[in-house]
């Protein structure tokens, strides 16, 4: 029964996996783009402050370390900030998800495992990124222990990041289009996870009010754990994203069984 | 001629008045637009503004001058999320679905259906914080006359050649079978363009200034605008226009002889 089980969950990954490299361009252009730009502007931005003011340090930051935690913000938004739920919207709008509700492997399966093969491109770009920086001489030294430490974060930050993807996604069994909360989303996770500037350089309130939700350890939490600089409790870092984790994928069922009630099978 | 402009007017202002009604069909998406939209202008505001809490300037540029190159492209970015940016995300549908064909048999000029025909009245109604926040830093800075009479033309300006550079590279849909990437793309370029042109060096400030003119979009006018006397970024942007135009009607035919036409 187990082995069936996995049967249909690889499956599904291999499918999917193929799915995603069919339009290669897009991909690259679709999932990886955003980030590199992204990095490009940051990266540019900080050289030209640095240069252009010849300060030596903003926030206890010097050029070359405002450079590595860029570059970390990179290779984090590569492997946990990535997933859209575009299509999982579509489904349910279209009324293509009936036919997940007789089969033997249900929707949350499906996209779940739709999930992990987009995370395995995902990591093979990142790894080749990595490599690339490394090749270029802007990391000096990885340290092995910082760097699982960190991949098992942004793992968990990747997780969670699907979880508010598919409950954006199921937000279709309402609205006509979903994209204005997945983009809501975006902007308001990049001004407050650090993803822009490091959380050093926000008001203090800010960062006291912060705390308490999922933003800061969605980038700035996993660069400093990479650059084996983090100071907060690590352990408070992981119950309170799991925390959050919980809290989301509470919702995700109950939005599931109310949009359900709403569902009318459109096209059948 | 008159006759063809009131032609043409008369048919943005059905194009207009369908996509209100429309718009009035969706309330909530009407409403989630606005939000969306007011946290992209704050977050991009609240950066700039956090950046400069810990430096005092970046270039030549205080909080003051950085703030309303921001306000600028902001409004650049709120007439084109208002009046263009739909019809590209339609243009790609339309080439997948082949539903094309339909807008070429259109007894109007093919380019104006496409690119004019999509709306957003929620980003319409929006005007208040990016044109806002240009006024405000505007007379901060003690803009002289002549800079208060050509703002707004110099927006348009600015509209016109990130415009004109996303149609020239919405032509490679014809050839891209899923064309989701080149939106993508777009939305990068406009990225880059929201910064002024002294943070980019080397090549990527030749490539965004000469091959792919993006970094131009902002950086001219408002460098005008502060300093009357740098005035050659204008003539460039014009060069940059011409070309545009010149390259989007030879890659338009070009790609008109490659659409497969799907539905027929």
């Amino acid at each position: 029964m187990a082995s069936a089980q996995l049967a249909k969950w690889w499956a599904t990954i291999r499918i999917s996996w193929n799915k995603q490299l069919s339009y290669k361009l897009n991909f690259l252009l679709l999932v990886i783009g955003p980030s590199v730009v992204f990095f490009f502007v940051k990266y540019s931005l900080w050289t030209a402050i640095f240069r252009l003011e010849g300060i030596d340090k903003i926030q206890g930051y010097d050029l070359s370390n405002m450079l590595r935690y860029q570059i970390w913000s990179l290779i984090v938004a590569l492997v946990a900030q990535g997933y859209n739920s575009m299509n999982l919207a579509e489904d349910i709008r279209m009324g293509r998800i009936s036919a997940y509700l007789v089969y033997p492997f249900d929707f949350w399966s499906f996209q779940t495992a739709g999930f992990i093969s987009f995370q395995g491109l995902q990591l093979v770009t990142a790894s080749v990124t990595l490599l690339f920086m490394f090749g270029l001489g802007f990391l000096q030294h990885l340290h092995v222990p910082d760097l699982i430490s960190g991949l098992a974060f942004s793992l968990v930050v990747s997780f969670f990041w699907y979880q508010v993807s598919y409950l954006i996604g199921l937000a279709a069994f309402w609205l006509e289009e979903t994209w204005v909360l997945r983009v809501m989303f975006i902007t308001i996770s990049q001004f407050f996870s650090g993803a822009i500037l490091p959380l050093e350089a926000y008001p203090k309130y800010l960062l006291n009010m912060l705390a308490w939700t999922p933003f800061p350890y969605l980038t700035y939490t996993p660069v400093k754990i990479f650059m084996g600089e983090y100071t907060g409790s690590l352990s408070q870092a992981w119950l309170t994203l799991l925390a959050w984790m919980v809290v989301v994928g509470l919702l995700n069922r109950l939005v599931w069984q109310r949009g359900l009630r709403l569902y009318t099978a459109a096209g059948m | 001629m008159l006759r063809e402009i009131r032609h043409y007017a008369g048919v943005y202002l059905r194009f207009m008045s369908t996509c209100f009604a429309a718009a009035s069909t969706y309330r909530l998406h009407f409403v989630l637009l606005i939000i969306m939209d007011q946290l992209f202008y704050l977050s991009m505001l609240g950066s700039v503004d956090f950046l400069y809490n810990n430096v005092p300037k970046i270039g030549d540029w205080g909080r003051d001058q950085f703030m309303f190159f921001v306000a600028f492209s902001l409004a650049i970015d709120h007439l084109h999320m208002s009046f263009i940016s739909e019809s590209f995300w339609e243009f790609s549908y339309d080439i997948r679905t082949g539903k094309l064909d339909f807008i070429l048999l259109r007894p109007l000029n093919t380019l104006f259906s496409v690119f004019a025909r999509q709306i957003r009245p929620a980003t319409l109604v929006n005007f208040v914080t990016p044109w806002g926040v240009l006024i405000y830093f505007g007379l901060r800075l003690g803009l002289d006359g002549w800079a208060w009479v050509a703002v707004f033309p110099l927006v348009i300006l600015g509209l016109l050649l990130l415009t004109s550079i996303e149609i020239l590279l919405s032509m490679l849909m014809f050839w891209t079978v899923e064309s989701m990437g080149i939106n993508f793309l777009r939305i990068q370029l406009q990225t880059i363009s929201r910064w002024p042109d002294f943070i980019y060096q080397g090549f990527a400030k030749r490539f965004f200034t000469l091959v792919m003119p993006v970094l131009l979009i902002g950086s001219a006018p408002v460098y005008f605008l502060l300093d009357h006397s740098r005035w050659a970024g204008l003539f460039a942007m014009g060069g940059a226009l011409l070309m545009s135009w010149l390259l989007i009607a030879f890659f338009w035919r070009l790609g008109l002889k490659a659409y497969e036409s799907a539905s027929s």
